[in-house]
C-alpha cells in the first residue's frame, strides 16, 4: 500500500515545510496532501460530492488547529464507514496524560509528540512512514455501492 | 445578713415549692427587687418561663441529689443576659429532711464573653486561613497552567529555529566556511538546551499539580531500585553504594521515588572524579532522611541558591544538567509539609538531609541561608 496518499492536516508553515523535508530525505515519495486546517481537512475528506472525496493511506493530524479542533476532525474519521479504518496518527506538542487519553479514547491509532530537534523529527517520520505506509496492514476498503450515474 | 449582703456572689434561699425564703443584697441589686417584695414569689413571678423552668429544674436536681450541685445558669438581669456559676444544696432539718434550697452564685459573664471572643476570633482565623491557602492553591495552578501552556507554546518555533538552521546547514553548506558551519551548529545546540529546559518547566510544573496520596513508602527498598537503575545505565562507575535498612516514611511513592532518584543522580554524577565514589543513605535524627556522597561537594556560601530552578554551581562543562533537579525535589518535599536542606565542603563531598512531614528535623535550620 506504498503508493497511498498522504493527508498532512498541519497549519504551521514551517512544520509543513520540515515534514515534507523529512519525508524526501527518508526516500517516502508517496503525495503528499496538505491541509492547513480543519475546515479544509473535512472538505478533502466529506465534500458534497462523495466521488470527489480524497481517502488517503495515512492521515497525519496536528491536534491545534485554528477554527475546527483537532480531535473533531478525528472523531468524523472515525464515524464515517468510508474513513473509519483510516490510520491516524496525532502529532501534537504536548504530551500531557489527558490529551493522550482523549486522542485514543477518540480512535487515533497513534500518538506522537513532535520533536524539537530536527534530525529527531527526521528520524520520526522515518520510522512512522515506514511502518504506516510499508509495515502496517491496512483495513479493508469498505464495498460501497456504485450509483447508477 | 450583713455577711451575705457584703459579698458579690449572689445568694438566695427557696423552699422546696420554689417560693423564695431569703435573698442578698446582691441579688436584689442585680433584679432590682426588694426582699420584702419577694416573700411568697417564685421564679416565675420573676423571670420568663423559660429561665424560671431551668432554675426550678435545677432546684429538683439537687433536692434529689442529696448533695451540693454545681452548674452553669443564665439569667436576665438590669445589665443584660448574665451567666453564673451556681452551687445549690439543699438544707436538711434535724429529721434529715430537705426543706429548702440554697444557691450561691458567681457572675461569670465577663469570663464568658471573653472565652467566647476566642472561639470567636479562632474561627474567624481559621476561616481567613482557608481562603489564604484556597486562594495560594488557586494562584499557584493558574502560574502552572500559565508555564504549562507557555511552554508548549514555546516549543513550535523552536522546532522552526532548529530546523531551519539545520536547512540552512545542509542546503548551503558549500557556501558556508567551517566557522559559519559551526557558528550554526551553535544556534542548534543553544536550542537543545532551550528545548531541555522548556521540559524541565513542564515537569516541575507537574510535580505541583500530581495528585499527592499519602501512603507507607518502603525508602531502602525504592533507593534501591532507583540505585539499580543507575548501575544499568552507568556499568562503567564503580560506585560503592550503602542503603541502611528499614528506612520508611508516609507520602507519595511516585513523588518520593522522583525525589529519591534526583538525589541519588545527583550523588552518583558528582561522584564521578571519585575512586571509589562512595554514597550512604541513612536516617538521621528524628526521621531525617540523608543522602551523602563524597563528591566534589559544593561552596557552601552559595547553599541559598542550591534549590532555585536552574541554578548551577559548577561550570556547565565539568558537570552536564540543567539545575532543576533540586527544585523539583524540593517542591516535593515542601508538598508533603516537609524540609530539605544540605551541607558541604568543598572537594569533601555533599550530604542532603529532608523530612517528609512538619515533625522532626530541628537541625540545620541555622545552616542554610
Amino acid at each position: 500500500m506504498n503508493s497511498g496518499t498522504i493527508l498532512l492536516v498541519e497549519d504551521n508553515p514551517d512544520d509543513v515545510m520540515f515534514t515534507l523535508r523529512a519525508f524526501k530525505r527518508n526516500k517516502i515519495f508517496n503525495e503528499i496532501v496538505v491541509a492547513r486546517d480543519g475546515e479544509v481537512a473535512s472538505d478533502l475528506l466529506f465534500p458534497a460530492n462523495e466521488s470527489e472525496a480524497l481517502t488517503p493511506a495515512l492521515v497525519l493530524l496536528d491536534v491545534n488547529l485554528p477554527k475546527v479542533d483537532g480531535l473533531q476532525i478525528l472523531e468524523r474519521i472515525r464515524s464515517h464507514p468510508r474513513t473509519a479504518g483510516l490510520p491516524v496518527v496525532v502529532l501534537t506538542t504536548s504530551n500531557e496524560e489527558r490529551d493522550i487519553v482523549q486522542s485514543y479514547r477518540l480512535g487515533a491509532n497513534s500518538f506522537v509528540r513532535k520533536p524539537v530537534m530536527f534530525d529527531e523529527f527526521v528520524n520520526a517520520t522515518k520510522v512512522l512512514g515506514v511502518y504506516w505506509l510499508l509495515v502496517n496492514e491496512p483495513a479493508p476498503a469498505p464495498r460501497i455501492e456504485s450509483h447508477q450515474q | 445578713m450583713a455577711l451575705l449582703d457584703h459579698t458579690s456572689a449572689v445568694i438566695y434561699m427557696r423552699d422546696l415549692d420554689g417560693r423564695y425564703l431569703l435573698v442578698n443584697g446582691e441579688f436584689e441589686r442585680l433584679f432590682d427587687v426588694r426582699r420584702d417584695d419577694l416573700v411568697g414569689l417564685t421564679d416565675h413571678d420573676l423571670f420568663p418561663q423559660e429561665v424560671a423552668d431551668n432554675f426550678r429544674a435545677n432546684d429538683l436536681a439537687a433536692i434529689a441529689h442529696g448533695r451540693p450541685v454545681e452548674l452553669e445558669e443564665t439569667a436576665p438581669s438590669n445589665t443584660g443576659t448574665r451567666t453564673y456559676v451556681t452551687v445549690k444544696f439543699p438544707l436538711m432539718d434535724d429529721d434529715g429532711e430537705p426543706y429548702a434550697i440554697c444557691g450561691i452564685s458567681t457572675d461569670i459573664t465577663a469570663r464568658k464573653k471573653a472565652e467566647q471572643e476566642v472561639i470567636r476570633l479562632n474561627e474567624e482565623l481559621e476561616e481567613r486561613v482557608r481562603q489564604r491557602t484556597a486562594e495560594l492553591e488557586a494562584s499557584t495552578r493558574e502560574l502552572d497552567a500559565f508555564a504549562y501552556s507557555v511552554s508548549h507554546d514555546l516549543r513550535a518555533p523552536l522546532r522552526s529555529l532548529a530546523g531551519y538552521s539545520e536547512v540552512i546547514r545542509e542546503d548551503y553548506a558549500d557556501m558556508l566556511d567551517e566557522t559559519g558551519r559551526n557558528y550554526l551548529h551553535r544556534i542548534e545546540v543553544n536550542t537543545g538546551r532551550m528545548s531541555q529546559m522548556i521540559d524541565d518547566l513542564l515537569n516541575l510544573s507537574r510535580t505541583t499539580r500530581a495528585a499527592l496520596r499519602r501512603r507507607q513508602v518502603d525508602i531502602s527498598s525504592l533507593a534501591g531500585e532507583v540505585v539499580a537503575e543507575l548501575r544499568e545505565s552507568h556499568p562503567d562507575r564503580n560506585v560503592q553504594v550503602s542503603v541502611a535498612d528499614g528506612l520508611t516514611a508516609e507520602g507519595d511513592p511516585h513523588l518520593i521515588r522522583l525525589v529519591l532518584h534526583n538525589l541519588l543522580s545527583n550523588a552518583w554524577k558528582f561522584t564521578a572524579r571519585r575512586d571509589p565514589a562512595v554514597i550512604d543513605v541513612v536516617s538521621g535524627d528524628a526521621g531525617v532522611l540523608v543522602v551523602r556522597d563524597n563528591g566534589d561537594g559544593f561552596d557552601m556560601r552559595y547553599a541559598g541558591k542550591l534549590f532555585d530552578p536552574f541554578q548551577r554551581l559548577h561550570a556547565a562543562s565539568d558537570f552536564e544538567g540543567s539545575g532543576i533537579g533540586l527544585a523539583i525535589v524540593q517542591r516535593i518535599v515542601q508538598r508533603h509539609g516537609g524540609r530539605i536542606w544540605a551541607t558541604s565542603d568543598v572537594g569533601q563531598g555533599a550530604t542532603f538531609h529532608f523530612t517528609l512531614n512538619s515533625l522532626g528535623g530541628t537541625a540545620g535550620i541555622e545552616e542554610q541561608t
